[in-house]
């Protein structure tokens, strides 16, 4: 008879993944954080030779740039509220969208699926032009809502080039990443057991607080990691339609390597998004184990 | 035909075709189709183009290792980095007759001497362009920076601005504004424009560097801190759309930036021979007045005038007076990488602040 292969065979190709795709550039970001730049881009050498005397270029700079003004940590805040915010608008509007597929007759709910995943077919960036075209001041809406603000006696407010815009175009986006999860798990629910605490008494509100919301948690989870993580580093959607006020951490970062050459400044900038985003991953992991426990 | 010979006869031809292929890295829209299409007619070869958005990036592909380019259109304040940085390859004028088409007044400049590895493509000043019916509706004048700077003016038009988001473009336009140099590295002056650019900014709609051509010719914004070509674009997009506005441009009386893009050929050119080819080519008088008249960029090529759409020469922004170039400046590197970082760094926390 033959064995089957140890289990940690099978982990072997995910943790090589791991490896290669992310601890390796994360370690590589580290040390990068800690060099001089380079005058055309790039990195300074490692170590310079002048008249004998060497000398090793290393530095704290990076980081104590980071703390010695507080734009930086104020600029983390307000991207993680970004993110934060967008990841709670897709909750809200995702879990009703999924749940309404996951009930829907089998031959509709692959027509809804397929609306959701629609959006994908044409390119992100033409998307967010398209959000352009709808939230500039001389567009339908931004004259509607400003005629109908007049009629109630308030003052126009611009759509166009505000946070109000990167929260709009950061939910659009991301909302099906939030509402996929979501659905694959309260696909899986047996709706016999809804109709068990129905014949127990239950009312509707009991029904979903007691049983529905428990067992999708991990779709909850799942789906909010895909939103949050992109939306806390994203820089497209803020350079196109932020404005002054709209900027967030991706763009400092995207400026630090592409305009400003100065790589180790923009790598000590990414350790420290990596860094918020994999305690913040601890976290939520931490409160579903507990969670888990306690359902 | 048996049904194997057309998919042999494919296989046979792919290798031929990917042996001519110019590889040309360039700003996008920056050259004509048609200038394209007679270039691929004459050398039997494709062109095959890659885009930046910004000269800066250009030097951050080249630092990450992007290879395969034969052509570049590297602009003027990243020359020295490239020619430094041996990521040039000397040009070799034999292949080049064309060259004395080429105005003497753009040649020869300080970052390449003798023109040893790049020859002018087009010129192009950075201006203010605005919505003509609002200013005059506001009774604002467009002829100076103020009209980007000052909070007195602003007020009218707040939340109606674009300002470049390029730090040489915006911080040099203040320094020009309070009457400094654009290649200053004096710390207080600096600062002074800092201050002036901080006091301006709540006024500000964005630091724009792409949309603004459509947001001014829809109507969106007013008043577009830009390049002439970009702006000159947006007068022709607004014209074409029988808007009830019209779009103008000036340069302002103390002064403003002018820039210049250059050919140039990658020192990993794959094909060295076809990028002489191309340049040699583009310095035609006719293939190179195209760009003009598609885009309205000043032109440092003489014998491409007499092709060019007589209106834009006219255009003062966009082919100044001898004496009108006497008020513009050019923008060089800074001397030295801590100049560059500071500034940087004065950019970074000025748009966070």
């Amino acid at each position: 008879m033959r064995k089957p292969p140890p289990s940690w065979l099978l982990s072997v190709p995910p943790l090589l993944y791991l490896l290669a795709l992310f601890a390796l550039p994360g370690l590589l970001m580290l040390l990068v954080a800690f060099r001089l730049p380079g005058d055309y881009g790039g990195l300074m050498p490692l170590w310079s030779d002048e008249d004998g005397a060497l000398t090793v270029n290393l530095t704290l700079e990076n980081f104590t740039r980071l703390v010695e003004d507080d734009i930086y940590l104020k600029l983390l805040a307000s991207s993680l509220l970004y993110a934060l915010l967008t990841t709670a608008l897709c909750l809200v509007l995702g879990y009703p969208l999924a749940w309404m597929i996951a009930r829907s007759r089998r031959r509709w709910r692959d027509l809804l699926l397929l609306l959701v995943i629609l959006p994908f077919w044409s390119n992100f960036l033409i998307r967010i032009y398209a959000w352009m075209i709808i939230l500039s001041p001389v567009g339908a809406l931004s004259r509607g809502l400003n005629a109908l603000l007049e009629m109630l006696g308030l003052g126009p407010v611009q759509l166009m080039f505000s946070p109000t815009a990167v929260i709009i175009c950061l939910v659009y986006v991301h909302l099906p990443f939030m509402v996929l999860p979501l659905y694959a798990n309260l696909e899986k629910h047996d709706p016999a057991l809804l109709e068990a605490a129905r014949d127990l008494g239950a009312s509707a509100w009991q029904r979903f607080w007691r049983i529905t919301a428990p067992l999708s948690l991990p779709g909850v989870l799942a789906g909010s990691a895909l939103v949050f993580i992109p939306s806390f580093s994203m820089f497209a959607i803020p350079d196109l339609v932020g404005g002054t006020g709209g900027i967030m951490i991706g763009n400092v970062i995207k400026q630090q390597f592409l305009e400003a050459r100065d790589w180790p400044f923009g790598s000590a900038l990414s350790i420290t998004v990596t860094l918020v985003v994999l305690a913040l991953a601890a976290l939520a992991a931490a409160a579903a184990r507990r969670g888990v426990r306690h359902a | 035909m048996k049904k194997w010979l057309l998919p042999l006869a494919l296989l046979l031809s792919l290798p031929a075709q990917a042996a001519d292929v110019l590889h040309l890295y360039n700003w996008n829209d920056y050259i004509a189709p048609e200038t394209i299409e007679r270039f691929e007619r004459e050398c039997g070869c494709k062109v095959n183009q890659s885009y930046f958005s910004d000269a800066e990036e250009m030097l951050a592909k080249l630092a990450a290792g992007a290879k395969g380019y034969d052509v570049m259109v590297p602009s003027t304040e990243i020359l020295g980095a490239l020619i430094k940085q041996g990521a040039l390859m000397p040009l070799d004028k034999n292949q080049l007759p064309n060259i004395v088409n080429m105005d003497p007044a753009y040649m020869n400049i300080p970052e390449d001497p003798g023109n040893r590895y790049t020859v002018p493509y087009a010129i192009g000043t950075t201006l203010i362009g605005y919505n003509e019916q609002k200013l005059k509706e506001l009774g604002i004048t467009a002829d100076s920076w103020a009209l980007i700077f000052e909070p007195e003016i602003l007020a009218k038009i707040k939340g109606k601005v674009t300002v470049l988001d390029s730090p040489r473009e915006l911080i040099g336009a203040a320094l020009i504004y309070l009457g400094y140099s654009v290649n200053t590295t004096d710390r207080e002056q600096w600062k002074q424009a800092a201050a002036l650019i901080a006091r301006a900014k709540p006024y500000w709609a964005a630091f724009n560097a792409s949309s603004y051509i459509k947001e001014l010719a829809t109507g969106s914004i007013w008043v577009a801190h830009g390049y002439s070509m970009d702006l000159y674009q947006a007068r022709v997009d607004a014209e074409q759309a029988g808007r009830d506005f019209s779009i103008g441009f000036v340069l302002p009386k103390e002064g403003a930036n002018i820039g210049m893009d250059h050919m140039a050929i990658s020192a990993h050119a794959p094909r060295p021979d076809l990028a002489h080819k191309f340049i040699n080519f583009m310095m035609d008088g006719r293939n190179a007045s195209e760009l003009t008249n598609m885009i309205g960029n000043g032109n440092p090529n003489r014998a491409a005038r007499p092709y060019i759409r007589p209106e834009l020469l006219e255009i003062e922004a966009l082919f100044p007076s001898p004496e009108l170039q006497k008020r513009l400046q050019v923008l060089e590197e800074f001397p030295t990488a801590k100049d560059r970082r500071d500034f940087n760094k004065l950019w970074t926390e000025l748009k966070l602040r």
